[in-house]
């Protein structure tokens, strides 16, 4: 393999660190509710078992992702990038629509305590285990996208580890301000970083696919922002047509 | 196996939370694929129809979203 540049790195740590960012906030906030009812060990429990699956199952694809043609492993991450890219792009756009409600931290906070809160009755070693799975299974399935992710950014292009460097900040910064704050991070506009990360994976998937199908986009690199432009303002356009669709609809 | 469901369930919903996007995109690429590979057309044709196909997708995706919500 070559000599990593900072210039070839920068966009994967970049593009994980975005996209992880958004993971991370959901996580961070069903742990900080099991922190604030059942203590920080149980949470811290929960989501170091969860991290510890997480760092298993990319010890275990990392290898086998290397041993792939680059062909068939950019056409392979390209379609799962659109499909899953697009479908998140295409919630986005609802949500900045006014067709569905925004995610709301708080009130997924409120839920997660609610579901502790209603175990009460209960023992209390019982209750740890309750509060300790519920932040496990948080953290894993939130990891489980942020490991996608990483692979989406990274593998096609050997970048597998400048792209966890990034999710692993992502990860750090959210955890480092919600310790700083202990509230759910509800400030953070989720909606408009999903956006943009649907925009993002979108691109690259549809780089990915064509150069899996042979094609050599002009510019190569640069056909990248074209397609993040095309993507950006269709879905920017989309999301005001619906917002006034459903003005004039009086929804 | 709850956590197992779930993340089934996670997976699952990343991959197909709307199964007719999920569809589209499929047969798109396809479609582009048959183009390029079977038809042997100009890789940057099928690299064209590939983008606005999506884009298409995209905003039909959506729109057909809005109407079943505004339906109900």
């Amino acid at each position: 393999m070559g000599t990593l540049t900072w210039s070839m790195a920068a966009p994967a740590i970049a593009s994980a660190f975005i996209a992880s960012l958004v993971e991370a906030v959901e996580a961070f906030t069903i742990v900080l509710a099991v922190a604030t009812l059942r203590g920080w060990r149980p949470a811290a429990f929960g989501a170091l078992a969860a991290l510890a699956v997480l760092g298993l199952l990319i010890g275990a694809l990392g290898p086998l992702l290397g041993h792939a043609p680059l062909h068939l492993l950019q056409f392979v991450i390209g379609v799962l990038l659109l499909v899953f890219g697009m479908g998140w792009l295409r919630k986005a756009i609802l949500r900045a629509g006014g067709i569905i409600a925004l995610h709301d931290e708080g009130a997924i906070y409120a839920s997660a305590a609610a579901g502790l809160g209603s175990s009460v009755g209960r023992q209390r070693a019982a209750l740890d285990w309750v509060a300790g799975l519920t932040a496990f299974k948080a953290v894993l399935l939130e990891g489980l996208e942020v490991v996608f992710i990483v692979i989406a950014v990274g593998a096609g292009r050997g970048l597998l580890g400048p792209a966890a460097i990034g999710a692993l900040s992502a990860c750090l910064v959210i955890l480092a301000a919600g310790v700083a704050i202990r509230r759910p991070l509800a400030k953070v506009p989720e909606n408009t970083l999903k956006f943009g990360v649907g925009v993002m994976l979108s691109t690259f998937g549809v780089f990915w696919t064509g150069e899996g199908l042979g094609i050599r986009w002009p510019g190569n690199d640069l056909a990248l922002l074209v397609f993040a432009l095309a993507f950006l303002i269709t879905g920017l356009a989309a999301a005001a047509a619906l917002r006034r669709l459903g003005m004039e609809t009086g929804r | 196996m709850s956590i197992l469901a779930d993340l089934g369930k996670e997976l699952g919903g990343m991959f197909w939370a709307d199964a007719r996007l999920t569809t589209s995109i499929l047969l798109l690429v396809a479609g582009v694929g048959g183009l390029i590979l079977a038809v042997r057309s100009d890789p940057l044709l099928g690299g064209g129809i590939l983008l606005l196909g999506c884009l298409a997708i995209l905003i039909e995706a959506a729109f057909r979203e809005a109407k079943r919500r505004a339906r109900r």
